[in-house]
């Protein structure tokens, strides 16, 4: 199992720091929010994790690798995903296409094999479509498979974004706001989905989210940011408490 | 299983292999093998003219160039406005060869479809070059990028004396089992030659669709920034889609070389580029079979105008002037009305008729 740490990590654009010296460590097998009000730099952290931005200042290491200047092809393929806040989906192709391009790394047969499809082609074609079968079985998404993903409603979309995040096989997994304009429903799905990624498949989850109920309730740790710092850290009922946090979320009496 | 899949209700697959399947019936398959022995054996029993011939080979050129653009522009979304660049370096390769070994070696009149094939190598290797800029440009100013290797392309030609400054370098007729191709049947040999070549081209490009090769392609269409995310680079798969497109490009430019038995530079010019570009717009952009509905609609287009710019021309003398003008003119306007009313093209139209006969009686 590997630590995922960010060391004294500050991140500039031109005078504006979206983050300044975060700290964080990520304990694998866990469940580790990070929340904070609008503009807080919770994207803008996922964003230097998954290697979208460079921090301008410090280090994110995961285990022994260096991912400061890592690419996000490279980052994929360490066992890291992650699930877009936006919808990111390739809106042209089927969900199922969008799965099997999360396998790209893991189908490993040269262009000759793919222009007659035959053999090795054929056969990785196959077994990674059990494998992404696996993931559409355990999302609930077996109604949607062949359906282009630009006609789906909202909250399946985020499922299907979810989904594809978990095709790259990932130890550890980067959720930015999977509940975000979702009914209470579509959220229970999605938290038990989270919970049951952690005791079944063993994958670490980062979730960034803004709905403080779900957060407290199924979150090993937690880290507040606030203007790109962390401001508290620890146990749900640590945080809440913490009088930084309250003053951040409520403002001062 | 149900044996057509036309009117099936769903599917009743067993296991993920036969729904890799290009063919899902055996009625499928063998209206396809019916489709491409009809295209084969019909010459054996109509006599075209060989002027009509020249029309339906071009056609067929054109089929593979569109292919090719249709993988670059249609499923990788990148415009490219130098394709007929790409086709003039195949058949450039031809001449080369020609000009260097002499025009009647035997790498040419006996090798030929060797010689198509590194024509397309050499096509793919000038598109992966091309292609580099698509590592830092997007969208309209790596359109521009390709229009500066067409204007590159055109004036390397037209100044080089090695290439007889664009005009035109005689290539041979290709020798074949029963001897040297003559006048008579050089036409319909080509058709034959470029069948092949279609097919083998149409099933590569069908099977490539289907394994990473062709998924990354529409993947870097709709998302990049998501298919960075999943392990694929971006910049990379860009310049292989440019390449790939080049491979197509320089095997019509080899074919066309060989069929005109020639090649200058007025057969590969910027208005070529758009022309290849419309035809892959009017057959479906991000469709197979797109590239052939277009080719075929804008030259049978394109043969109709002449005949009536022909005929104003001859009946009506006062609007000779507009007769000229007739060509350019249907040409942009269809495909302004292609644009304004089926920016999905005639394979939309495909796409329409089957899903019909599979709801049918129902609506929806």
């Amino acid at each position: 199992m590997t630590h995922l740490t960010v060391s004294d990590v500050t991140l500039t654009f031109g005078g504006l720091n979206a983050l300044t010296r975060v700290n964080i460590s990520i304990e694998p097998g866990i469940i580790t929010s990070i929340i904070g009000p609008n503009g807080a730099g919770k994207t803008s952290l996922l964003n230097c994790v998954s290697g979208f931005y460079h921090p301008t200042v410090g280090k994110i290491h995961y285990g022994k690798r260096n991912l400061t200047h890592a690419s996000p092809h490279q980052i994929s393929t360490m066992g890291i995903a992650r699930a877009f806040q936006n919808l990111e989906l390739f809106r042209g192709l089927s969900v199922l296409d969008n799965l099997l391009l999360a396998r790209h790394q893991n189908l490993k047969y040269s262009i000759f094999h793919a222009v007659i499809f035959f053999g090795k082609a054929s056969r990785m074609e196959a077994e990674n479509r059990a494998y992404v079968e696996k993931v559409i079985d355990f999302m609930e998404l077996e109604p949607y498979r062949k359906k282009m993903v630009g006609n789906l409603s909202y909250g399946v979309q985020k499922r299907v974004e979810v989904a594809r995040a978990l095709t790259l096989e990932p130890k550890l997994l980067l959720l930015d706001e999977p509940m975000a304009g979702m009914n209470i429903e579509e959220k229970e799905d999605i938290v038990r989905f989270i919970l049951d990624l952690k005791k079944e498949w063993g994958i670490t989850i980062v979730l960034v989210e803004h709905d403080l109920g779900v957060v407290m309730d199924i979150s090993d740790q937690i880290y507040v940011l606030d203007f790109g710092e962390v401001i508290g850290s620890g146990k749900p009922h640590e945080v809440a408490s913490n009088p930084k946090v309250i003053d951040a979320y409520i403002g001062e009496e | 299983m149900s044996s057509n899949r036309w009117f099936a209700t769903g599917n009743y697959f067993t296991s993920y292999k036969e729904e890799q399947r290009i063919f899902f019936t055996s009625l499928d398959r063998s209206a396809m093998v019916l489709l491409i022995l009809a295209l084969f054996l019909w010459p054996l029993f109509i006599q075209v003219d060989n002027k009509y011939m020249l029309v339906i080979d071009n056609i067929l050129v054109a089929v593979v160039a569109v292919m090719g653009l249709n993988l670059v522009t249609g499923f990788a979304g990148l415009i490219s406005i130098g394709h007929a660049a790409f086709v003039g370096i195949g058949a450039y390769t031809i001449a080369c060869f020609g000009r260097v070994l002499g025009e009647n070696h035997m790498l040419l009149t006996h090798a030929w479809p060797l010689m198509i094939v590194f024509a397309g190598c050499i096509g793919a290797v000038f598109g992966g070059i091309v292609g580099l800029p698509a590592l830092r440009l997007r969208h309209l100013y790596l359109a521009i990028a390709t229009l500066s290797f067409q204007m590159i392309f055109q004036w390397t030609i037209n100044f080089m004396d090695f290439f007889n400054q664009g005009q035109t370098i005689s290539v041979t007729r290709v020798a074949w089992v029963t001897g040297t191709v003559s006048r008579s049947e050089h036409y319909t040999f080509w058709y034959y030659a470029i069948l092949v070549a279609i097919v083998l081209v149409g099933f590569a490009v069908r099977n490539l669709l289907r394994t990473r090769y062709g998924r990354c392609l529409v993947a870097v269409r709709d998302n990049d920034r998501a298919a960075d995310a999943m392990g694929m680079h971006p910049g990379f798969t860009k310049v292989y889609a440019f390449a790939l497109a080049g491979f197509f490009a320089g095997v019509a430019g080899a074919l066309h070389a060989y069929l005109y038995r020639g090649v200058g530079i007025e057969s590969f010019t910027l208005s070529h580029s758009i022309s290849f570009l419309a035809m892959a717009i009017v057959g479906g952009l991000g469709t197979l079979h797109g590239a052939f509905w277009g080719p075929l609609a804008i030259k049978i287009l394109d043969l109709q105008v002449e005949q009536l710019s022909e005929w104003v021309g001859n009946h009506l003398t006062f609007a000779t002037n507009l007769a000229t003008a007739l060509k350019p003119l249907s040409f942009g306007l269809v495909i302004v009305l292609f644009l304004m009313f089926e920016p999905r093209g005639i394979a939309n139209w495909w796409r329409i008729v089957r899903s019909y006969v599979k709801l049918w009686p129902f609506r929806y």
